[in-house]
């Protein structure tokens, strides 16, 4: 009995480990390709896209990076300001309206869910010639602020808080709070918010890496030079259509990433400690 | 006393959703309206200030529905949907158990789980253009390998071909997304009580037992979530097909979106048109996410009531064992 | 019954807010204006009293040469200030938002802009046409001007709008011409002299299929891939895809498919793809079979072939193509609505028209723009003749010896703005047919579904 219960373990082992770093493998791999293609200049890339052994070109790439209108400390602040205020507005306000719906009996709760759940549905391609004639007739161009404020209504995150309180939110902590003599406002957020925290943190994550690497809108929407984002920049190292600077624009691709990539690693461990359960232990 | 203590809170719902809906009224609301409104028009062309509700309101849906492009596109969507989709969710939900597994404790989860999601974080174009590099024909990273290994005799064009072209962009889309699924689902079991896991052990079941009987039906609203999300994501699949071969070759990997996209802006500014083929995929999202949520909707919240219902009951008890104590 | 009432309510709300927004538009797009000058202004106090002029474009060439105006020009540089907004064609931001801006007009809006081969129809003779002011508004004496400058014929028709002014034109020229191989027409045919090349692989496909077959018996390709002679046959048809709103297929367009599916048959090519690996592999023969040569203008010389092309650097030069044709190009206009019409027309006489050696087709021909000393070729025939174009990697050849006629070759007059999308359709069924995934007929037949399906022309 205890030999085939060890038996069975080594094989999950075997197979868990060896699917996991294959897969391991296929997400770091493009990553690599990138890092090597920053130190590559144009002529090698277009001969052979894909390589694993990095070259010397780096400084010559960013010589020509630093020659455009590629500006890396401007591009990081902007983005750093656009990405955190609407990942900022996104998980709080996400959360606020998801708790709305769980937690309150209101008349409209039920009419209003489905309203965000028929929202969610529409295809975005043509919603935004909408949204961006609007910005122009209301003079919000160049203005960070039309990229942050919409995202205080992101449905799909009230969706995502929405089933996870449902699924894990003991209203009765919050009747205890009250018992308490706690404001509705201070449960919220000092007794809700806690035990959001894996939801938000994977909420923070995703809402932190599509506002970063949004391009199209932001492209259309900021059009001047002191307000460009990195993926705008880097998108402009392609606009020369004749004389493309492959090395300089995975350079400018590298350097978007590395930010993303360390604030998702400082935001992960919250879902991979599971820290927030402890509102429910108690 | 229940009764009251909603009525007199209930202003909070309000309250608390307020923000909400003001943004969304100012700038989410007018544009999707404005998209509503020009579908019944003959908005189109550069530059047209002015538009005219049509005699035949419905001219534009007619002509979209029968336009060939447009259904060709419904039938990739939709294929290409379910070939990413069946395998995400499965390896999503495989990884789920290994990780959240209280039994077979895995080593280093957390780094794995970290870098699963990483695919996500590249922007997609990077990825299309990797990907229409690897496949490159007749010089390319995938050839040469499958030449060396004598698995074929000369280079494949690939990208000539529909099947090939459409599991190209299920994978890309597959490889993009499972992560994502992966930590979606891990956070909900995270979110799930303990005291059933520890109750289920005393109980002595083992960790498939447990992960059926009892991780799943709790992460049923988490399931729905992913389920929902994928399917508007996946039926809404722009950016992959966009990039990767501009919907080609032979319109095998056109969506919808990029569909709606090219009548809007690759030359004659179809706005009108454009419009009218979102309401009419609004529509057919609307319907499926419908029954999707007819679907599983019962069971879990009957499940989710009953659970309040008794622990409730235990807190109730455990009251009055305090009392009388 | 609620659902219905809390509907309707945010239909009336939309309504006001949709009221309120055309209501609005002149006063709010006033108001924008006015808050984007007072930040130009507290960037800079020290520039105050100059006037701002807007310039819009999709590569940084144009700002550049801007800059380089204002150096030399001082009195110019004291009186306006340049400021540039550049947006990459990248995911087609670049028309959207410009669209948007001429349409909005008022002091943001652009003074002048660039736009390139592929959509300049747009700006120039199709929709957006009336936003672009004609070259005589801006002060510019251009029938004159494009004469003593020789300028290239198909620059001028391109930019000509419905009317027959002109409202944008060039300051490099891409028509093309044959570059090839130096040792390999030497082993083939015993010369490497461009005009007896010429004599062998043109005029005409027949010529050209004939040298391809010469070429073959050594185990040459005589191009890359089909890509290569697509801008060919694209410019020498006589009539454009659109005729009085009908799509219309030019025999020599259709031409095509066969000279494709000859060129694949005889296997006369390596069968790659534009712009991929392979491609520029056979730049520097690392390719399945040597490569005799590419299509293309001045500019593929420089930015292309030029660095990918490693030994065989120097083994090159260009002879006249078997049909003349041309491939991009950067073309400048100015706005209509722009109340500094003068001052953009001094720039834009600067950049098109200017034929001194202060002038910046002078400077972009022999290489004075840019740090690396690139020399292209220009519009005008008659700054050409004054430069001097030999190029190390020609082997000594003055290229300005074939651009200028080829410049002549090139027509401007089949050309619709819809050209971009709709050869993307094209070159795709052409692919599928020499692939052997479809018919000839069944190519054509899914050609036409797909303009029919996507744009507002009428397919018979």
């Amino acid at each position: 009995m205890a030999k085939t219960k060890k038996k069975k373990g080594l094989l999950f082992k075997v197979v868990a480990y060896s699917v996991c770093i294959l897969l391991a493998i296929l997400s770091i791999l493009p990553f690599w390709i990138m890092f090597v293609n920053a130190t590559r200049d144009t002529y090698q890339i277009q001969q052979d896209a894909l390589s694993l052994i990095p070259s010397t070109h780096l400084f010559e790439n960013l010589k020509i990076l630093l020659g455009k209108t590629f500006d890396p400390l401007k591009g990081l602040t902007n983005s750093m300001i656009i990405s955190t205020a609407s990942t900022a507005c996104t998980i709080y306000f996400s959360a606020l309206t998801a708790y709305a719906l769980v937690a309150y009996n209101w008349k409209l709760r039920g009419p209003f869910f489905t309203f965000i759940l028929a929202v969610m549905m529409i295809p975005a391609q043509v919603s935004i010639i909408g949204f961006y004639q609007f910005m122009y007739k209301i003079g919000m161009t160049n203005n960070f602020l039309a990229l942050i404020l919409p995202t205080i209504a992101t449905p799909a995150a009230v969706f995502f808080m929405r089933q996870f309180m449902v699924a894990s939110l003991p209203l009765e902590l919050v009747e205890a709070s009250r018992i308490d003599g706690a404001s509705e406002f201070y449960t919220f957020n000092k007794i809700v918010l806690p035990i959001m925290k894996p939801a938000m943190a994977t909420q923070a994550i995703f809402t932190f890496v599509s506002s970063w690497n949004n391009l199209f809108l932001p492209l259309v929407l900021l059009t001047d030079s002191n307000k460009y984002t990195m993926p705008i920049m880097v998108s402009l190292l392609r606009g020369d259509i004749y004389k493309t600077e492959y090395g300089a624009i995975y350079l400018g691709l590298a350097l978007t990433v590395l930010p993303l990539i360390v604030a998702y690693f400082i935001l992960s461990k919250y879902i991979i400690e599971g820290v927030a359960l402890g509102g429910v232990k108690g | 006393m229940k009764q009251r203590k909603n009525v007199s809170y209930a202003k909070y719902g309000y309250i608390f959703s307020l923000p909400f809906i003001i943004v969304f009224l100012i700038f989410s609301l007018y544009p999707i309206f404005y998209t509503a409104v020009i579908g019944f028009t003959d908005y189109k062309g550069l530059g047209v200030t002015s538009w005219h509700f049509l005699d035949n309101p419905f001219q534009n849906f007619v002509t979209i529905i029968n336009n060939h492009s447009f259904r060709q596109a419904l039938y990739n969507t939709l294929v290409i949907w379910i070939l990413n989709f069946i395998p995400q969710i499965l390896m999503a939900l495989l990884l789920t158990a290994w990780f959240t597994s209280r039994r077979n404790k895995m080593r280093g989860k957390g780094f794995f789980k970290v870098i699963f999601y990483l695919p996500n974080i590249i922007t997609a174009a990077s990825i299309a253009i990797l990907f229409y590099a690897l496949f490159g024909y007749p010089v390319g990273p995938v050839n040469s390998l499958l030449v060396k290994l004598g698995i074929v005799d000369g280079p494949v064009y690939f990208l000539i071909s529909k099947i090939s072209a459409r599991g190209i962009v299920a994978f890309i889309q597959f490889w993009m997304w499972y992560g994502y699924t992966m930590i979606i689902l891990t956070s909900g079991v995270l979110g799930i009580n303990p005291e059933i896991y520890e109750a289920a052990e005393i109980d002595g079941t083992t960790g498939w037992q447990t992960f059926i009987y009892i991780t799943i039906p709790n992460l049923k609203t988490i399931l729905l979530y992913v389920l929902i999300t994928s399917m508007i994501g996946g039926l809404n699949m722009f950016d992959i097909p966009k990039m990767f071969m501009q919907g080609g070759p032979d319109n095998s990997t056109l969506t919808t979106s990029v569909f709606i996209y090219n009548q809007a802006f690759s030359g004659s500014y179809l706005y009108n048109r454009a419009a009218a083929a979102s309401m009419i995929m609004f529509l057919i999202i609307a319907v499926l996410s419908g029954v999707l949520f007819y679907l599983m909707r019962d069971k879990s919240e009957i499940e989710l009531r009953k659970e309040a219902k008794r622990l409730k009951k235990e807190r109730l008890m455990i009251a009055k064992e305090q009392e009388a104590l | 019954m609620r659902k219905l009432i809390s509907l309707f309510l945010v239909v009336l709300m939309v309504f006001s807010l949709v009221a309120c927004g055309t209501d609005d538009n002149t006063t709010t797009t006033a108001a924008a204006g006015e808050t984007t000058t007072t930040a130009a202004t507290t960037a800079e106090p020290a520039s105050t009293e100059k006037t701002v002029l807007n310039v819009w474009s999709f590569t940084d060439e144009v700002p550049t040469m801007i800059d380089k105006f204002l150096e030399l020009h001082p009195d110019f540089a004291a009186k306006y200030e340049i400021k540039t907004t550049i947006i990459a064609t990248t995911e087609g931001a670049y028309q959207p938002a410009l669209d948007q801006a001429l349409s909005s007009g008022g002091a943001d809006g652009p003074d002048l802009f660039t736009a390139e081969a592929a959509f300049v129809l747009k700006y120039t003779q199709g929709d957006a046409s009336r936003y672009s002011a004609t070259y005589k508004d801006l002060g510019i004496d251009v029938d004159t001007m494009i004469k003593d400058a020789d300028i290239a014929q198909y620059t001028v028709d391109i930019g000509t709008n419905p009317n027959g002014d002109v409202v944008g034109l060039g300051y490099q020229a891409t028509g093309g011409a044959y570059i090839y191989r130096r040792s390999i027409a030497k082993d083939v045919w015993g010369t490497d002299d461009p005009a007896e090349i010429a004599k062998i692989i043109g005029p005409g496909w027949d010529k050209f299929y004939d040298a391809a077959a010469d070429l073959k018996a050594k185990g040459y390709g005589i191009v890359s891939g089909d890509g290569d002679i697509w801008h060919a046959v694209e410019n020498s048809s006589d009539t454009p895809w659109v005729v009085d709103g009908k799509l219309n297929i030019d025999p020599k367009r259709e031409a095509f498919l066969d000279l494709s599916m000859q060129l694949k048959e005889n296997d006369y090519h390596n069968d790659t793809q534009d712009w991929q690996d392979a491609w520029f592999a056979d730049m520097k023969d690392a390719g399945a079979k040597k490569t005799f040569g590419f299509f293309g203008p001045a500019w593929l010389i420089n930015y292309v072939l030029a660095g990918n092309s490693e030994d065989t650097f120097g083994d090159w030069a260009v002879c006249e193509p078997p049909v003349g044709f041309f491939w991009g190009g950067t073309w400048v206009l100015g706005a209509a609505a722009s109340e500094k019409k003068e001052a953009v027309g001094e720039i834009i006489e600067w950049i098109t028209l200017d034929t001194t050696e202060q002038g910046l087709q002078y400077l972009w021909a022999n290489g004075s723009m840019n740090a690396d000393g690139t020399k292209d070729a220009v519009a005008s025939g008659k700054v050409m003749g004054m430069s001097n174009g030999e190029l190390e990697f020609l082997g000594g050849q003055n290229m300005f010896d074939i651009f200028i006629p080829a410049n002549q070759f090139a027509n401007g007059k089949n050309l619709t703005q819809y050209d971009e999308t709709i050869n993307t359709y094209w070159r795709d069924q052409v692919r599928a047919y020499t692939a052997g995934t479809k018919s000839r007929e069944d190519a054509i037949k899914s050609f036409k579904q797909m303009v029919a399906d996507n744009l507002d022309i009428i397919v018979e």
